[in-house]
């Protein structure tokens, strides 16, 4: 089912919901599933995945895709101070030994150590979460650069979930990042796909306590949040009755790494890499796709995420890039749980 | 004030979390005493817990390779520590398979009890050490008298207790039923709790479980052996004792004083444990 005028780039956005229970039973997957077709067809704003199983069974999914834009991310990652690579099991594990249930992690390093903390609680008193800390030798590492001591806080949560997703894919993480407010790259990098999670970190901003956004955290896109009053009479989007306590995220990205600068990115990219004070304008389109409403507190528990996948057949496929985005191969591996 | 200490012994070492993790279940903020040749988790916030208090005693030199503290004073020569219960028993866990676990107080941004631990590492064969500062408040001393051991009262009938986990389970089913329950007993080894509401009354019956010696109290000694002693308490403080309760004690007595209190007195190996619930006004 191939649309002849298909644009090159298809940006769009699945429910996830939708997505995991196709590919939810994976024994059953693996035993009888020969082929799986995945197809777009935009003049019915679906996606299509096609099972072709044994005994010429063809199940067929659709699922409806929202438009998203497109955000393009230049950030430069191979430029940051500090670059470590480190098996994805042995944080894992350390993290487990972090006992408060704080939203927060910090990572604090220099040429000699990495050290894992909790992040400190403003209060000090009997209901404090106890604070944590444990130190990794630099030999742990498979690859530790650090041209910058310093110390950076992020999403736990988020942290979590990026290392369960490594830990399956059995690719090595490497983690990217500089001084405190600048944000944190957590990457792999295997033979199927490449995946960037781009988090922001605390800021060590000395106005953060004068306002909330300069309490938020420094992106290196226009994701940022205007005042949460203005931005839901901006935007009057019906996601203004979103939990406030969502964490904002920027609408999924692909991230191709050879496609050229147009020109309305070209302003962005200089945007890019300053602080989150100079990005005053938000363009609606990015605003309207993304969840509405967090208070004070929340924005600082903001982070975005990017997902990027590249599949290393994508050139084979010029002419109709995403019509087929994946088959399934034999030696898929059958992740459990 | 100064207290180090250090324990190096798997077996002591999962001995003390285990009564940690029942303290957490028993209050939520406790009270730590640390004197030279114990230490103690007393619950004694009359107000707070509706009059249910705790004595949790260990002998130090029963867990602890290293032992050093210095009290308040030469006179005064113990430490009393308030900390959220859940925070050390928190640590503690994190210490499962340690090499070694530290205990200190220190004084970073506020007081702590700094809890290290050394784990082996599974890939090679050094060790991490994480460490954990748990916060706590330094208990004044002109607060010392209320935190002091309870007496134990004469008490009308002294009691062996059945299994927890099957009075536990009786409990938490009663629970649904009625708030107020009542425990009674007597000198012939016979327990009853009782609940009663307007439609229905349950009552189960505990036997056979024999009582302790008691001291010569000529009180003890003319009561009758059928005479019930009976105290009516809040059942939930009663669930919450025995929900605290994971391990089988090596020995569990219960002492009704007739219309007044029950007391629980547990010895977990070397450890003693005692409960006081107040009877409902």
């Amino acid at each position: 089912m191939r649309d002849n005028d298909i644009p090159m780039n298809l940006n769009c956005k699945l429910a996830i919901k939708s997505i995991l229970p196709i590919f939810r039973c994976l024994n059953y997957l693996e035993k009888s599933v020969e082929k799986c077709k995945i197809v777009s067809r935009l003049d019915k704003c679906r996606v299509v995945f096609q099972f072709f199983c044994k005994h010429g069974i063809k199940r067929t999914h659709n699922v409806y895709f929202q438009d998203s834009q497109p955000l393009k991310i230049l950030f430069e990652k191979s430029l940051c101070a500090n670059i470590l690579m480190i098996r994805p099991r042995l944080l894992t594990e350390a993290i487990v030994l972090l006992t408060s249930n704080q939203e927060e992690v910090t990572f604090s390093v220099t040429p000699g150590n990495f050290c894992l903390k909790s992040s400190s609680g403003e209060s000090l008193d009997l209901s404090s979460s106890v604070y944590s800390e444990m130190s990794f030798d630099p030999e742990e590492f498979d690859f530790f650069q650090v041209g910058l001591d310093t110390e950076i806080t992020f999403c736990f949560k988020e942290l979590k979930g990026i290392l369960s997703f490594s830990e399956v894919m059995h690719v090595p993480l490497s983690i990217y990042f500089d001084f405190p407010g600048k944000p944190v790259v957590l990457s792999m990098d295997d033979m199927l796909l490449e995946a960037n999670f781009i988090l922001a970190t605390l800021s060590d901003h000395p106005s953060r306590v004068s306002s909330p956004q300069s309490q938020s955290l420094c992106l290196s896109q226009a994701l940022r949040r205007t005042e949460p009053t203005q931005s839901s009479a901006q935007v009057g989007q019906s996601q203004a009755s979103q939990a406030p306590e969502s964490i904002s995220r920027a609408a999924p990205k692909r991230l191709f790494p050879k496609d050229p600068l147009d020109s309305s990115c070209a302003t962005e990219t200089k945007r890019a890499s300053t602080n989150q004070d100079d990005i005053s304008e938000v363009p609606e389109s990015v605003v309207s796709d993304m969840e509405e409403g967090p208070g004070p507190s929340q924005l600082r528990k903001f982070s975005c995420m990017f997902f990027g996948a590249v599949s290393s057949q994508q050139q084979e496929y010029a002419s109709h890039p995403l019509d087929s985005l994946a088959i399934a191969s034999d030696s898929e591996e059958d992740v459990s749980g | 004030m100064k207290f180090r200490a250090k324990i190096v012994d798997l077996a002591c070492l999962n001995h003390f979390t285990r009564v940690s993790n029942m303290i957490a279940k028993l209050a939520k903020t406790c009270t730590l005493r640390i004197s030279p040749e114990k230490l103690n988790f007393i619950l004694s916030d009359k107000l707070a817990s509706g009059g249910v208090s705790m004595w949790c005693e260990l002998e130090q030199e029963n867990i602890f390779s290293e032992f050093q503290m210095e009290g308040v004073s030469a006179e005064n020569n113990a430490i009393y520590l308030e900390l959220t219960s859940e925070n050390l028993s928190r640590a503690l866990k994190t210490a499962q398979n340690a090499r070694a676990l530290k205990i200190k107080l220190t004084n970073k941004h506020f007081p702590c009890l700094t809890v290290s631990v050394e784990l082996q590492l599974s890939s090679s064969s050094s060790s991490r050490i994480v460490t954990h500062d748990i916060p706590i408040k330094v208990i004044p001393r002109r607060l010392w008298k209320d935190l002091q051991e309870p007496s134990v009262p004469d008490s009308d009938v002294s009691i062996y207790l059945p299994a927890l986990k099957t009075m536990k389970s009786v409990v938490e089913k009663m629970k649904n039923i009625s708030n107020h329950l009542v425990i009674e007993a007597n000198l012939n080894g016979e327990l009853n709790l009782k609940i009663e509401t307007e439609l229905v009354c349950v009552t189960t019956h505990f036997k056979d479980l024999g009582n302790p010696l008691l001291s010569s109290e000529s009180a003890s000694q003319s009561r009758h052996p059928e005479d019930m002693a009976e105290v009516h308490i809040d059942i939930k403080k009663l669930l919450q004792f025995l929900a605290g309760q994971q391990v089988t004690p090596t020995k569990a007595v219960c002492n009704i004083v007739s219309n007044r209190i029950v007391h629980f007195d547990l010895l977990l190996e070397d450890i003693s444990l005692q409960y006081f619930i107040p009877a409902l006004s």
